[in-house]
């Protein structure tokens, strides 16, 4: 950049003490640049030569969360007013969101870049045109980002901001697929369980709302749903993020049932429940059958925490309870990292255990 | 499944601590970034206040409050180096205080990242060459600049125009109870954490009554802040950065430590799913590596900084003895750079402000600084879980949040100051 349209323009230099700034042996450009941005800024001169100079300063640092503020004041100011609300051209949003690609490369872990797509799709989905059109392109970019870097926190709320947005039950459909595609390529992809449960509940496509008007899934789905994570445990039963899926989707069904307190669905539940009680031990056992010589890694934590939780929810049932209490010993020997939690667990349960047997000796 | 025996777990010693190093590298980061051939200090100079906050926070766990204020010129000018730039001998830098009233934005009543361009203070004191020029206002260096007027106990300071600060604050809250970071409108739960903090720090943040009733006059929802705080959490009893997004450790220190200040704690075992405290306890537990470090998410790699985000926030739980916690302060003690000081991200990587800091306040949280002050005669000062300042600092100002009791009721030391709730009941286990 040879700044020559800026030469009307007394740049303010860095305040930098005695020692002159034109003498550093860095980046002379990145001085001046900044140094003619800190004037155009002080002017607040929205100008096509300003955004120009914008892009120059981003190249140079993306980061900066000031240039990226100023250069959308200059789109706004350069765009024609509509009805005195602010917006950018359609044709300024498209050619920016391309420079924020390009300057992101194809693993953008900067902030910046991605508030700058949304300040810009903001203005874009206010416009005239095939909306859905737009938010479909730029899912295929988030996924672009994906393929690289999949769990990129920020991708994956970009995604949700966009079809949150847009709130179409086919981009709340096709996500559920794209999040089970990502499932497959890497179970162990916390971000893309996460996707699911979000898709499932904030979509409401098979959700009902609960007495307290928070979405839960129906009995049915959650059926399914705890059979996709039992398939996503059974490739790795070492893996967190099915089981917590498991237990999440299970308790949710629990916790709805008894609050509306109707004897018959929480008869409903307590089958599901047990019924995948039953499927986690059989996993349990072929898992110890396929590594009998290793007993340390002959049982995951995850695994034998879920099935504690689960057991534990029939808090006055003696076998289910002595079951838990056994896999808590277990846990407490494999995993020591955690062990005084898996001893405050066991204490709980004990306590359990001697109420129940208090009851059954007074009922004698 | 972990190689290590319980035993390993329990009995292992405290390794060498370079205290001597850190306090240096700290002192003398100001320096090199101040220099003009600093590439680090030029792509850095937006952020400058969180900075000169994760500086200041690290050597005030490691030096009392006038060594500081001497070594980083808190309230008067310093000697800024210089020499090895080949100028015309060495410079004094301006208070840090005078900078951070520089970086007010005018135009929000918030703080901006920086002034005038790249330094930060650098100039003889008293005559600055340009006029301030600061970054627009943005909670989160708001927060950075209450953060070090706090330490600098300069909260009262006449150039702090507290009501407009409060304006800015209140300002950016939207009716569902979230905040924005800025004008621009970003929603994230890392903002209601700023927004609560930086009102906490000015003296005007209202507490929700108990009887119910609200404040028609307060100049924030706090009670829709904290609702919107809850309505972020997950199934697997985490929180994101805003309602639906995944679980991050990051992002529950600043759901846990806003709802700290609101005294909202108990809302943990009401939701709408019932996952409790301990759900998230165990969560947080579950970052735990086998490199005795912890994660931000599931099938992450362990990071210190994490040290802090989760350790704050089972602090703030009364949970921290969950995780082995002499497993985790050799990690950290294997982060630093025993030659020129300073912690890393992990062991063998190169040490920088950030995770110096949160090294410090994780070897604090889990009273590691204290047993190897004991063993070299040193007292360190410990830091505050939810205000992420010295405990001297927020007892000065009487600063006043919620923490949970350990299950037996008892609570650490350095919690005393805060509003106690009862950890016996707030299992729903």
């Amino acid at each position: 950049m040879d700044f020559a349209d800026l030469n009307d323009v007394e740049p303010i230099p860095q305040d930098d003490g005695p020692e002159p700034v034109c003498s550093i042996a860095y980046s002379p450009e990145f001085i001046k640049a900044y140094d003619y941005l800190r004037a155009l800024l002080k002017a607040d001169e929205r100008s096509e030569r300003a955004l120009n100079l914008t892009t120059f300063c981003l190249k140079l640092n993306p980061a900066n969360y000031t240039v990226w503020h100023f250069r959308r004041r200059c789109l706004i100011s350069l765009s024609a007013e509509t009805d005195q609300t602010p917006a950018i051209d359609v044709e300024r949003i498209e050619k920016d969101l391309d420079f924020a690609d390009k300057l992101g490369g194809t693993n953008p872990k900067n902030y910046q870049l991605w508030y700058h797509r949304r300040a810009l799709l903001e203005f874009r989905f206010k416009e005239e045109g095939d909306i859905l059109q737009v938010a479909k392109k730029e899912l295929e970019y988030v996924d672009k980002i994906l393929d690289d870097d999949s769990k990129n926190y920020h991708a994956w709320s970009h995604r949700q901001w966009i079809i949150k947005t847009l709130n179409k039950t086919e981009l709340w459909s096709s996500e559920i697929n794209y999040s089970h595609s990502k499932v497959l390529s890497d179970p162990r992809n916390n971000s893309a369980w996460n996707q699911r449960w979000f898709a499932l509940h904030e979509g409401k496509i098979s959700s009902v709302y609960s007495n307290d008007r928070s979405a839960v899934l129906s009995l049915e789905k959650a059926k399914e749903e705890a059979s996709y994570a039992l398939y996503g445990a059974d490739l790795d039963p070492f893996n967190e993020s099915p089981w917590r899926y498991l237990v999440g989707i299970l308790m949710e069904q629990w916790r709805s049932a008894k609050r509306g307190r109707d004897a018959d669905d929480i008869a409903k539940v307590t089958g599901l429940i047990q019924e995948n009680i039953g499927k986690i031990r059989e996993m349990k056992k072929s898992w110890e059958e396929k590594r009998p010589n290793d007993h340390s890694s002959g049982s995951s934590a995850s695994l034998l925490s879920a099935l504690v939780d689960l057991l534990e929810i029939f808090t006055d049932a003696k076998e289910s309870l002595t079951e838990a209490k056994a896999l808590l010993g277990k846990l407490m020997l494999e995993d020591p990292v955690r062990r005084k939690y898996w001893l405050k667990r066991e204490k709980h349960i004990t306590k359990l255990l001697v109420s129940i047997e208090q009851k059954e000796n007074n009922a004698v | 499944m972990s190689a290590f025996s319980s035993t390993d777990a329990e009995t292992g010693a405290i390794g060498p601590f370079h205290d001597a190093l850190h306090a240096r590298y700290v002192v003398e980061l100001g320096h090199r970034l101040d220099s003009p051939t600093s590439y680090e200090g030029a792509v850095t100079e937006h952020l400058r206040m969180s900075g000169v906050y994760w500086s200041l926070g690290a050597l005030s766990l490691l030096r009392d409050a006038d060594e500081v204020d001497a070594s980083m010129g808190l309230r008067g000018g310093v000697d800024g180096g210089g020499e090895e730039n080949g100028g015309g001998g060495r410079r004094m830098r301006r208070a840090i205080v005078d900078w951070v009233f520089d970086c007010r934005d005018p135009r929000s009543g918030g703080f901006g990242g920086n002034c005038s361009g790249a330094a930060f203070g650098v100039g003889t004191p008293g005559t600055a060459t340009t006029t301030p020029c600061p970054h627009h206002g943005h909670l989160l260096y708001t927060l950075s600049a209450l953060q070090i007027l706090a330490m600098a106990n300069a909260l009262d300071d006449e150039r702090l125009d507290k009501d407009a600060v409060a304006r800015f604050v209140s300002g950016l809250q939207n009716p569902d109870g979230s905040f924005c970071g800025d004008e621009w409108g970003e929603v994230d739960t890392r903002f209601t954490y700023c927004a609560l903090s930086c009102l906490a720090l000015l003296g005007r943040l209202p507490i929700p009554r108990n009887d119910g009733e609200e404040e028609d006059d307060a100049i924030v929802d706090v009670r829709g802040a904290a609702r919107y705080v809850m309505s972020c959490r997950n199934f697997d009893g985490g929180f994101g950065c805003v309602p639906g997004a995944e679980s991050h450790a990051g992002q529950v220190f600043c759901c846990i430590g806003a709802l700290s200040i609101a005294h909202s704690l108990h809302l943990l075992n009401e939701g709408r799913d019932g996952c409790d405290a301990d759900l998230l306890a165990w969560w947080l537990a579950e970052r735990q590596c086998d490199s005795g470090g912890l994660n931000g998410r599931p099938e992450k790699q362990a990071d210190v900084c994490y040290s802090w985000w989760i350790l704050s926030a089972l602090s703030i739980v009364g949970r921290v003895s969950w995780i082995n916690t002499s497993r985790l302060g050799q990690f950290i003690l294997n982060c630093q750079d025993d030659e020129d000081g300073g912690i890393a991200d992990r062991p063998q990587d190169m040490p920088d402000v950030y995770h110096t800091f949160f090294g410090l306040c994780g070897l604090s949280l889990i009273g590691h600084l204290e047993k190897i002050g004991n063993r070299e005669g040193r007292t360190y000062r410990e830091v505050d879980p939810v205000f992420a300042l010295p405990t001297d600092v927020v007892r000065r100002l009487g600063l006043r949040a919620q923490v949970i009791s350990y299950s037996n009721g008892d609570v650490e030391d350095r919690l005393k100051m805060h509003s106690i709730l009862d950890g016996t009941k707030a299992s729903l286990k």
